[in-house]
C-alpha cells in the first residue's frame, strides 16, 4: 500500500503487473463500488476498493432532524433490510429515553416479525443478484417472487414497499391491518416449496459448486481481525450473533438456530444465508403465534408517542401533545449509548450522543457492509478476478449503507 | 470566504459518560492520547479481538474538542458454537483529542481500522499517525472543510455560484425571440441558405 491512491494506467511496474480500474459502473459490484486492481497476468496482487460514490452525509442530516424524522432517514442507509435500520434505532433511542422495558409485548412480537420478514427479504436480494452474477438467471425470478410478497406485508403494515417506516420510538405507527394475518398465513405455508426450489436451483448446481467451493477463503482469525460479521463471519465458522450475544427485542423468548460453516468459503457463506432464511422463518412462525393475542402496540405516553389522531377531537390535551410532538418532537436525557442489531448483513448498530435536545448530538453508524467489505482487500490478492465477482457477491454490500 | 448561512448551534457542551451510569452494557474507559496505543495493546492482549467500530463526536467548545471512540468486543477467536461465544463484554474506549492534535493508528493492532480512520479523518479532520494510506475515503479527495464537525454547516460553506444559464425572459417569449437571440425566422433562413449552397 502506498500513500498515494492508485491510478489506471496500464504501464509495466516490476514484472508484469498493471493497474486496472474496475467499476464503479460494473454490473456485479451490486452499486456503485470501484476497486483499483493490480493484477498480474489474470491474478489479483492487490485490490483497493474506493467507495464514497452514493456518500449522502445522512449521520450529518440526522443531526438536524427531530428524533422522529431521523428514523425516516436510517431506513434509507441499508435500503434492503429498512426494518433492521430502523428497529436499532428505535432501540437506541428507547434506551436513552429509559422507556426500554415499557414498551408492549405485541409491539414487540411485530417488530419481530418484521426484522425477520426484512432479513428473508434481503437475502432474496443477495442470492438471487450473486446467481445472476455466476449466469443462473431463473433463481433471480423465484427470489423476486418471493421477495415480492414481502415486500407487499411491508405496505399493507407501513403503507409503503421498500421504506415502510413502521416503527415507531415507543412502539409502533399503528396495529397491522385487517387481513394480514391471513396473508402472513399464506406467505408461512408458500415459503417452504419456495425454499426447495432454490435449493434445488443452486445447492447441487455443479456450475454454482465450481464457480463457490474454495473461492473467497475467509479464515475465522481475518474474519475477527478485520471485523466481519453476519452471515460472512459465521461461514467462517464462529458463530457470533446479536440476537444470542446481546438479545433485544425478546429474542430470548424464541427457539432458533445460528448456522455455522467451517469451510470458510463463499459456497458456506450461501448455504449459512439459505439456513438463516428457515431459521428466520421459524422466528416468524412463533411470532405470528403471539399475534393472536390482542393488545397495545405502542407505550402510553403522550410526552413521547402521540395519542391516537381520533382522540383530538375530543381531548384538548391530546391536541396539545400532538401539536407539540409535531412542532417539536420531544427531547431525549443527555447521553450516550451503543445500540446493535443483528440485521442482514451483520451487527448493525448506532452509536448515539444526546445532548438532552430535540435532534440527536450524533449518530454514529457502525455499517456492516462496510467492514466487511473491507475484507476483500484480505481475500481478493492471489486470486482469479474472475473470482472477484463472486468474492463481492459473497460479501453481499449494500451502498446505501457502505457511503452513507 | 464568509458562510451564507450560520452554523449550527452546537447546543450545550456536555461529556457523556460523566453524567450518568452508562447505560447499555458496555464497559467505558476514558484514555489520554498519549497511553492510547499502549492501552489498546494491552486490551488485544488481554482478548478484546474485534474492534467493533471506530468513531468520532465533536463537542465543539469543550476541551479537548472531540472525542475518538474505540468500539471494542472481547470475542474468541474459535468460537464454533453458541454458548462458546456467550455473551462477550463490549468496552467503548474514548479518548479526547484537541483540533490539530494526532492520534497513533489502530491498524497494526486491527487491520480493520484501515477505513474507520480514514473515515474519520475524511469526515472530521483528525489525523492518525502510522496510517498506511490516509486520505478521503467518502468525500471526493479535492473536498475542503471536514463535513461533521459541527461548525460546519448542514449544506456546506458558501462556494462560487456557477452562472444561471440563460432563461427565456417574459418580454422575449412575448416578442416570439428564443433566450439565445435566434429566432425562428433566422433559423429557417440559415437551413435555406444550407440547402441553396449545396
Amino acid at each position: 500500500m502506498s500513500t498515494t491512491p492508485l491510478t489506471p494506467e496500464i504501464v509495466s511496474q516490476e514484472g508484469n503487473s498493471m493497474v486496472l480500474s474496475m467499476g464503479p459502473q460494473h454490473p456485479s459490484t451490486h452499486g456503485v463500488l470501484q476497486i483499483m486492481l493490480e493484477i498480474e497476468g489474470e491474478t489479483v496482487v492487490t485490490a483497493e476498493p474506493e467507495i464514497g460514490y452514493l456518500h449522502t452525509g445522512i449521520e450529518k442530516n440526522c443531526e438536524n432532524l427531530f428524533w422522529s424524522q431521523v428514523q425516516t432517514n436510517v431506513e434509507r442507509m441499508d435500503y434492503l433490510a429498512p426494518s433492521s435500520n430502523a428497529l436499532c434505532y428505535v432501540l437506541a433511542v428507547e434506551k436513552l429515553l429509559g422507556i426500554s422495558d415499557r414498551i408492549p409485548e405485541r409491539a414487540q412480537a411485530i417488530r419481530v416479525l418484521q426484522a425477520e420478514l426484512t432479513r428473508i427479504a434481503s437475502h432474496c436480494v443477495q442470492l438471487g443478484t450473486h446467481a445472476i452474477d455466476l449466469g443462473a438467471i431463473s433463481v433471480f425470478f423465484y427470489c423476486f417472487d418471493l421477495r415480492e410478497n414481502i415486500l407487499d406485508l411491508q405496505e399493507a403494515a407501513g403503507g409503503a414497499r421498500m421504506h415502510p417506516n413502521y416503527l415507531r420510538v415507543g412502539g409502533l405507527n399503528g396495529d397491522l391491518p385487517d387481513g394480514y394475518v391471513a396473508r402472513l398465513d399464506a406467505l408461512i405455508e408458500k415459503f417452504p416449496g419456495r425454499m426447495k426450489d432454490l435449493r434445488g436451483l443452486l445447492q447441487a448446481n455443479p456450475i454454482f459448486q465450481d464457480r463457490t467451493i474454495d473461492v473467497g477463503y475467509l479464515s475465522p482469525e481475518d474474519a475477527i481481525a478485520w471485523n466481519v460479521t453476519g452471515p460472512s463471519l459465521r461461514g467462517s465458522g464462529i458463530a457470533y450473533d446479536v440476537r444470542k450475544a446481546f438479545p433485544y427485542s425478546g429474542y430470548e423468548q424464541y427457539q432458533f438456530d445460528i448456522p455455522t460453516r467451517t469451510e470458510c468459503d463463499a459456497y458456506a457463506r450461501f448455504l449459512v444465508r439459505l439456513d438463516e432464511m428457515e431459521e428466520s422463518m421459524r422466528i416468524v412462525e412463533q411470532a405470528r403465534k403471539r399475534l393472536d393475542q390482542a393488545g397495545p402496540v405502542a407505550i402510553d405516553d403522550p410526552k413521547i408517542f402521540a395519542p391516537p389522531k381520533e382522540t383530538i377531537a375530543l381531548s384538548m390535551e391530546a391536541l396539545i401533545h400532538h401539536f407539540k410532538i409535531v412542532s417539536e418532537g420531544f427531547r431525549v436525557p443527555p447521553g450516550d449509548v451503543y445500540q446493535s442489531v443483528e440485521g442482514p448483513r451483520g451487527e448493525l448498530g448506532y452509536y448515539i450522543v444526546s445532548n438532552g435536545e430535540n435532534k440527536p448530538y450524533r449518530l454514529r453508524t457502525r455499517p456492516a457492509s462496510l467492514y466487511n467489505l473491507q475484507a476483500l482487500k484480505r481475500m481478493a490478492p492471489g486470486n482469479l478476478i474472475a473470482d472477484l465477482v463472486v468474492q463481492i457477491g459473497s460479501l453481499d454490500p449494500v451502498f446505501g449503507e457502505v457511503d452513507r | 470566504m464568509p458562510s451564507t448561512q450560520t452554523p449550527p448551534i452546537a447546543g450545550t457542551a456536555i461529556d457523556p459518560p460523566s453524567l450518568r451510569p452508562p447505560i447499555d452494557d458496555a464497559l467505558i474507559e476514558r484514555v489520554a492520547p498519549s497511553e492510547l496505543l499502549a492501552r489498546l495493546t494491552a486490551l488485544k492482549a488481554e482478548g478484546y479481538s474485534m474492534l467493533l467500530d471506530l468513531g468520532a463526536v465533536d463537542y465543539l467548545g469543550r476541551t479537548p474538542r472531540f472525542d475518538v471512540v474505540y468500539h471494542l468486543l472481547k470475542m474468541p477467536t474459535a468460537a464454533a458454537s453458541v454458548a462458546h461465544v456467550g455473551t462477550p463484554t463490549r468496552l467503548r474506549v474514548l479518548c479526547g483529542v484537541e483540533d490539530g492534535e494526532h492520534l497513533p493508528t489502530a491498524m497494526t493492532l486491527w487491520p480493520s481500522a484501515d477505513w474507520a480512520e480514514r473515515e474519520v479523518f475524511d469526515l472530521y479532520g483528525i489525523v492518525f499517525d502510522g496510517h498506511a494510506d490516509l486520505r478521503r475515503i467518502q468525500m471526493p479527495h479535492d473536498w475542503e472543510g471536514y463535513p461533521l464537525r459541527k461548525d460546519y454547516a448542514l449544506r456546506g460553506p458558501a462556494r462560487e455560484r456557477a452562472p444561471r444559464p440563460a432563461f427565456a425572459l417574459k418580454s422575449n417569449v412575448q416578442a416570439g425571440i428564443p433566450p439565445t437571440g435566434r429566432t425562428l425566422e433566422a433559423l429557417q433562413e440559415q437551413i435555406k441558405n444550407a440547402g441553396d449552397a449545396e
